[in-house]
């Protein structure tokens, strides 16, 4: 494969020899461009969508080809508010015109079925084949429909997991509806890793704020197989001041943990044997890299993909380069952000790679925004880079909201949460994310 | 003292029990430590000790447990040895270590062919990346040992869960699924809360604070000798244990726990092969 000069940097090159010259050779690099290389990605959320776009703002030359089922991308981040009815569904979906119009990326609305590593190319649903020079996967998370006995996909129609946004979160939000006061909420809650770690202390608050405001009567159960979580004093603070007792948090170690769901009858069963029985059952079960990952054989037994933390580089597989939640980046932790931070480091190692340069060193950073009220926000932010060969959190750049803090504090957070959504909106897909 | 799981749950989880033997192969196949008998027990006082002047057997044994922890204050390990647990032929003890933390021992576990099956898991504390190890011994005098390594990041994201105390203190859970035939093992839960001070942590006033954990736990079914286990303070707070008994008859299963003062908590199950 021809290296490839980035057209700016080639005509700033020849702008020595001359304005003209460059113009006049121009004809030359044309022909290679024929012979561009082809950079596929597979995935249109987070990690991809932005890997296509900084792909070709870095160098115009490469052909990119995104593959995505979706022609609107709904995001997880601020579907919680969508509960909540702090944002109107359609306020939370992305299209791909930016992407297209702007950048000219190939956007193929279909899904990825098959990766053969050797050959370097892709077999979409449609039967079609895409050769590749370098593979992005940014497919996000699978459910492992079964880890929790009776808790499959048939299983998620009744009992949503809305942990990918879309139908799920629709069909989370009308049984809220349709859910009489006084009735319970139960949400069961994964232990690590998995997408988002505060995602389901966000949910529980901003369904709390639904059921404040339409069914004050109503209670939430929160069945974790964990014993602590992310921001766990701001949270509790939070729930106790702006929901009372509204809110029950049930530790692993106080039998929090779910180990069967019965979706007709809306019962759990914790590994001790409590049972529990729900009006509206939101069961988030763990999970693992998107099928797309497995397939193309960058994953281990874990289910999730390890990667070369300088570049995003699968560990195991030439070529292929994966980002977002699909991948083993501990510290970092499964965020919207850090798969935008991680996709603008694979950006630049491919291109850098494809342009016959060395990648330029990695950090990433990354500030995650809860929601627990109107005008109730809190954060936690990190900034990691690579030690030893391995991710770490560079010390003393992380934090989290002070827990005394006062109201206005915590107005500017919330306000802070929403200029943060329509900025990655933005940076993402070119949308006003508003 | 609460007691919760009495009941007897009936329903054996044959599927789930398949497919975490199956997970487990996996792991073994994917993760051989060697044949040879090197290895980090070997650099490791207390193992050396167990393991004397023989070559351990490095199969037949296997460690199941996270490749990464994002939060290495209770990691679920399980280890499993393969033996009939026969009168004349059983694994008679079971030694998990953890060769980076402060105290490497976990936990000491010893069996009696009453159990069934020499399959353990449990939750564990792990203060940095480092190897896990396992030591088994059978009533044969033969010695097993096997580790795998563990990544352990600490991410600003995740708090800790033993920097927060559980309010309740010496609450005990049990749960026992029947087994579906006399003599075959059924599986034991067991949970006690209880925040195994290490003695290694700081008060706010900036002093330490005793250690105070669980450090013995008994299991006898009808009297007779089931399991009996040393905690170590590697082991994570609201101490685990999963193990299996093999009843012949119907019959009661009691469980002590002891404090290092001396505190006692204890509770029964009811066990009727199917
Ligand atoms: C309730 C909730 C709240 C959250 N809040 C926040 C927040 O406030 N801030 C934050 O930073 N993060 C938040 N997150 C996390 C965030 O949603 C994820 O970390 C992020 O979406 C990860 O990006 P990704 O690119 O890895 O996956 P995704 O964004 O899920 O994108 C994956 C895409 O790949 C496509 N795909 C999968 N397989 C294939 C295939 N075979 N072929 C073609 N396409 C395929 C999918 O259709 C999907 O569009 C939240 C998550 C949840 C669940």
């Amino acid at each position: 494969m021809a290296l490839l000069i980035n057209r700016r940097r080639a005509l700033t090159l020849l702008g020595a020899a001359g304005a003209g010259a460059a113009l006049a050779s121009w004809g030359g690099p044309r022909v290679a461009k024929a012979a561009a290389p082809h950079v596929v990605v597979i995935g249109g959320g987070f990690g991809g969508a932005t890997a296509a776009k900084y792909i070709k703002r870095r160098n115009p030359d490469i052909a990119v080809t995104l593959i995505e089922p979706a022609e609107r991308f709904y995001t997880c981040p601020f579907s919680n508010l969508y509960l909540g009815e702090l944002r109107e569904f359609e306020s939370i979906g992305h299209g791909y015109d930016e992407l297209r119009d702007t950048y000219g990326v190939t956007v193929l609305h279909t899904w990825a079925d098959g990766v053969d590593p050797d050959a370097k190319s892709v077999r979409t649903r449609n039967g079609e084949d895409i050769a590749y020079d370098k593979l992005v996967l940014s497919p996000g998370v699978d459910m492992q429909w079964g880890a929790i006995e009776g808790y499959d996909e048939g299983a998620a129609d009744k009992a949503p997991h809305a942990w990918k946004a879309g139908p799920q979160t629709r069909l989370l939000k009308s049984q809220l509806e349709a859910m009489e006061d006084g009735g319970l909420f139960i949400l069961a809650a994964p232990a690590n890793p998995y997408r988002c770690p505060p995602g389901p202390y966000e949910r529980v608050a901003m369904v709390a704020h639904y059921l404040k405001t339409h069914k004050p009567r109503s209670k939430i159960l929160l069945l974790d197989a964990k014993d602590s979580f992310s921001k766990q004093a701001l949270f509790i603070d939070g729930w106790e001041s702006q929901y009372g007792d509204m809110i029950e948090w049930v530790s692993l170690s106080n039998d929090g943990k779910v180990v069967r769901v019965d979706a007709d009858t809306l019962e759990v069963e914790t590994e001790f044997g409590t049972r529990h029985k729900a009006d509206v059952l939101n069961v988030v079960p763990p999970q693992k890299a998107g099928f797309i990952a497995e397939r193309a054989g960058v994953t281990d037994e874990s289910g999730w993909v390890p990667v070369k933390p300088a570049t995003f580089e699968s560990a195991l597989v030439d070529d292929i380069y994966v980002v977002g939640d699909a991948t083993v980046a501990a510290p970092m932790p499964k965020s919207g952000f850090c798969a935008n931070t991680q996709a603008k480091v694979v950006a630049a190692a491919i291109v850098a790679t494809l342009e016959g340069r060395e990648p330029p060193a990695p950090s990433w950073s990354n500030t995650c925004y809860s929601l627990i009220a109107p005008g109730y926000g809190i954060s936690v932010a990190g900034i990691y880079h690579v030690v030893d060969g391995k991710i770490a959190e560079v010390e003393g750049s992380g934090g989290v909201s002070p827990r005394e803090a006062p109201d206005a504090f915590r107005t500017r957070e919330a306000r802070y949460g929403a200029a943060w959504y329509a900025a990655i909106s933005n940076d993402t897909w070119g949308t006003a994310g508003k | 003292m609460t007691m919760h799981g009495r009941s007897l749950i009936r329903s054996v989880r044959r599927r789930d029990v398949l497919a975490a033997a199956a997970g487990l192969a996996a792991c073994a196949m994917l993760q051989p430590v060697g044949a040879l008998a090197a290895g980090p027990w070997q650099r490791l006082d207390a193992a050396r000790d167990l393991i004397g002047d023989t070559v351990p057997d490095t199969t037949g044994i296997r460690l199941d447990l996270p490749l990464v922890s994002e939060d290495g204050s209770a990691v679920s390990v399980a280890v499993t040895v393969d033996s009939p647990m026969t009168d004349d032929d059983f694994v008679q003890s079971i030694h998990l270590f953890a060769d980076r933390n402060p105290s490497p021992e976990i936990l000491a576990v010893e069996l009696t062919p009453r159990a069934g099956r020499a399959e353990l898991s449990t939750r564990v504390r792990l203060n940095e990346s480092q190897s896990v190890i396992a030591i088994a011994r059978t009533s044969r005098g033969r010695v097993l040992a096997t580790a795998r390594d563990i990544r352990v990041t600490i991410s600003g994201c995740l708090v800790r869960a033993d920097t927060y105390d559980s309010p309740a203190d010496l609450d005990t859970r049990v749960r026992v699924t029947a087994p579906a035939r006399a003599g075959e093992p059924a599986e034991v839960l067991t949970l006690i809360n209880h925040p195994m001070e290490t003695g290694l942590r700081l008060d706010e006033a900036g002093d330490p604070i005793p250690e105070r954990i669980i450090d013995r736990f008994e299991a006898r079914l009808n009297g007779e000798p089931v399991l009996r286990a040393r905690y170590y303070r590697s082991l994570a707070a609201n101490p685990f244990l999963r193990f299996h008994v093999a009843p012949e008859t119907p019959g009661t299963l009691a469980l002590t726990w002891t404090e290092d003062t001396g505190r006692i908590a204890e509770a029964e199950a009811r066990i009727r092969p199917g």
